[in-house]
């Protein structure tokens, strides 16, 4: 039996998410032997835990690039109420890369 | 005449008074195309104004093009309010703009429709050249203004649909003669991979023509262009879409819209991701079912349904055949009766003997009848019996003041034992207060 374990390989979100459509439907067809019915499902346990992982990566952040007086770029953080996005403070919102 | 010589200065002098101050000469409106445009570290711009006939040397200092809308190129058309000044140490007079439109808008569409043109011959706006942003970024870049509507709205939209997404802005100028540089600069600055941008989302709000000029602008659409992470363009717009719309890998009308394009929603992810996995789940679990209906089905066959069924059946045939042997010698020995009972003497002889015994026995039965107890107490006598039911034989297995039960041969009596006399065989003894001896 193949395995394309997600975890080093690292399909995309999508690409994963849509392997466990052909899956789901794999199973449903119900072609599949038991025991390659079980392996498949099994694999697809593994990609929706994948795509679970994949949607909770990100850390909410939101910066803003400046120029920097030695002409390097830096990043700084614009606070924003997590709830509703709205900026909290507007002197965040100041910067330029000319 | 000839008694009144100005000097140089002298002369220019009061050329520069009579031209700087004549009302004729300041706060006038000119129109004219531009050309030798020339935007100065300073920030000043100077170019040319002409027609068919002449030419005009013209400067747009920082502080008067400050808030300009759009960049001044070769040919472009234009009308400017200004003034003349007269500089002396070159002898010349220059027109200093203060202000400045678009003249004829319907030439700038023509020569943005004929950019436009050279970009699809170049096959630069081809489809097949359209990057695939990825299906969840991760991080998402802006390139907008950091004062402006727009941003907030990309802000609030993305997090509404993506709590936990990464933003990073680009800030941008999106209007005025530096608009192209920075918005390009943004995209440039997004480009590089230390900031792992996933998709680039590059625009502003709604405006005038004029100042979305900057999203038509040759250099910004070729930065679009060639934007290694997928843009997608965002520019406010009622009727005709910048070009910024083309070169983009996506197009929104707004940047929320933007937003929306770039950021799925994670919440609708989580349920399909749900759905797909109880889908599974269920068909694998049906699977499961059907091939433990079809197992039962075999299973069912007689043979595996009661194993034991196999001993029965062979039981079965045994006992046939047990049977079938019982018979035969069933047969052989009806057939040796009929033998025997073909010796009629015989059997008549047995027969007699056997009545003669019968009436003998009949006898001796009535008398055997006699003995049975029924028989006895219809004759009289009594039968005690113990609380259990159980006879007495002996006087021994009673004591003063118990029950015993006494049946005659029509009912039967409760009483109650008051004295015992104990009969020794062949004689009398007595037993005292039922106290007996072993």
């Amino acid at each position: 039996m193949e395995k394309k374990t997600p975890a080093k390989g690292k399909p995309s979100f999508e690409k994963a998410l849509e392997e466990l459509e052909k899956i789901a439907e794999k199973l449903e067809d119900g072609s599949l032997g038991l025991e390659e019915s079980i392996a498949e499902f099994e694999r697809g346990s593994r990609l929706a835990r994948y795509c679970r992982e994949k949607l909770d990566e990100a850390e909410r952040r939101i910066e803003i690039l400046q120029k920097g007086e030695d002409g390097t770029v830096e990043k700084r953080a614009v606070r924003v109420k997590p709830d509703t996005g709205e900026i909290d403070d507007d002197e965040d919102l100041q910067g330029s890369l000319l | 005449m000839e008694d009144h010589t100005y000097s140089v200065s002298e002369i220019t002098r009061l050329l520069k008074k009579s031209i700087e101050g004549n009302p004729e000469f300041t706060s006038v409106w000119i129109k004219g195309e531009l050309s030798n445009v020339t935007y100065h570290s300073s920030g000043h711009i100077y170019f040319t104004l002409k027609d068919e006939q002449a030419v005009l040397s013209s400067a747009f200092f920082k502080y008067a093009n400050k808030g300009l809308s759009f960049r001044l190129e070769e040919g472009m058309s234009v009308l400017s309010l200004g003034s003349f000044t007269v500089y002396e140490k070159r002898g010349s007079y220059q027109f200093i703009v203060a202000q400045m439109r678009l003249e004829g808008i319907g030439e700038l569409l023509k020569r943005i429709e004929q950019l436009k043109k050279k970009l699809l011959n170049e096959g630069a706006l081809d489809p097949a050249r359209k990057k695939v942003k990825p299906f969840l970024p991760r991080r998402l870049g802006v390139v907008t203004s950091p004062t402006g509507a727009a941003i907030r709205d990309i802000i609030k939209v993305a997090m509404r649909r993506f709590p936990n997404i990464e933003i990073v802005l680009a800030p941008a100028k999106v209007q005025g003669a530096d608009a192209a540089v920075s918005i390009i600069r943004g995209i440039e600055e997004l480009n590089r991979p230390v900031h792992s941008i996933d998709v680039i989302i590059c625009g502003r709000g709604g405006g005038s023509f004029e100042d979305l000029l900057p999203f038509n602008e040759e250099a910004v659409v070729r930065s679009i262009l060639a934007s290694r992470v997928p843009v997608i363009s965002a520019v406010g717009h009622q009727i005709d879409h910048p070009l910024s719309d083309d070169a983009a890998d996506y197009a929104a009308p707004t940047p929320s819209a933007a937003a929306e394009i770039a950021v799925p929603m994670k919440s609708e992810l989580m349920a399909e991701i749900d759905y797909l996995s109880i889908r599974a789940q269920t068909a694998l679990s049906s699977r499961m079912a059907y091939l433990s209906n079809m197992l039962s089905g075999i299973a069912g066959l007689r043979c595996f349904r009661n194993p034991r069924e196999i001993v029965t059946m062979r039981e079965l045939s045994l006992v046939d055949l047990e049977q079938k042997m019982t018979s035969a010698l069933k047969d052989r020995v009806a057939a040796g009766r009929q033998r025997l009972l073909a010796l009629p003497d015989l059997y008549r002889l047995w027969r007699t003997e056997t009545r003669g015994r019968r009436s003998r026995l009949d006898v001796a039965w009535g008398a055997v009848e006699k003995l049975s107890p029924r028989g006895v107490l219809e004759r009289g006598y009594s039968l005690a019996t113990d609380t259990r039911g159980r006879i007495i034989k002996s006087v021994r297995t009673v004591k003063p003041g118990e029950a015993i039960g006494v049946a005659l041969a029509d009912g039967s009596m409760g009483c109650t034992v008051n004295t015992i006399q104990r009969e020794v065989r062949g004689g009398k003894e007595d037993a005292g207060k039922g106290k007996t001896k072993l």
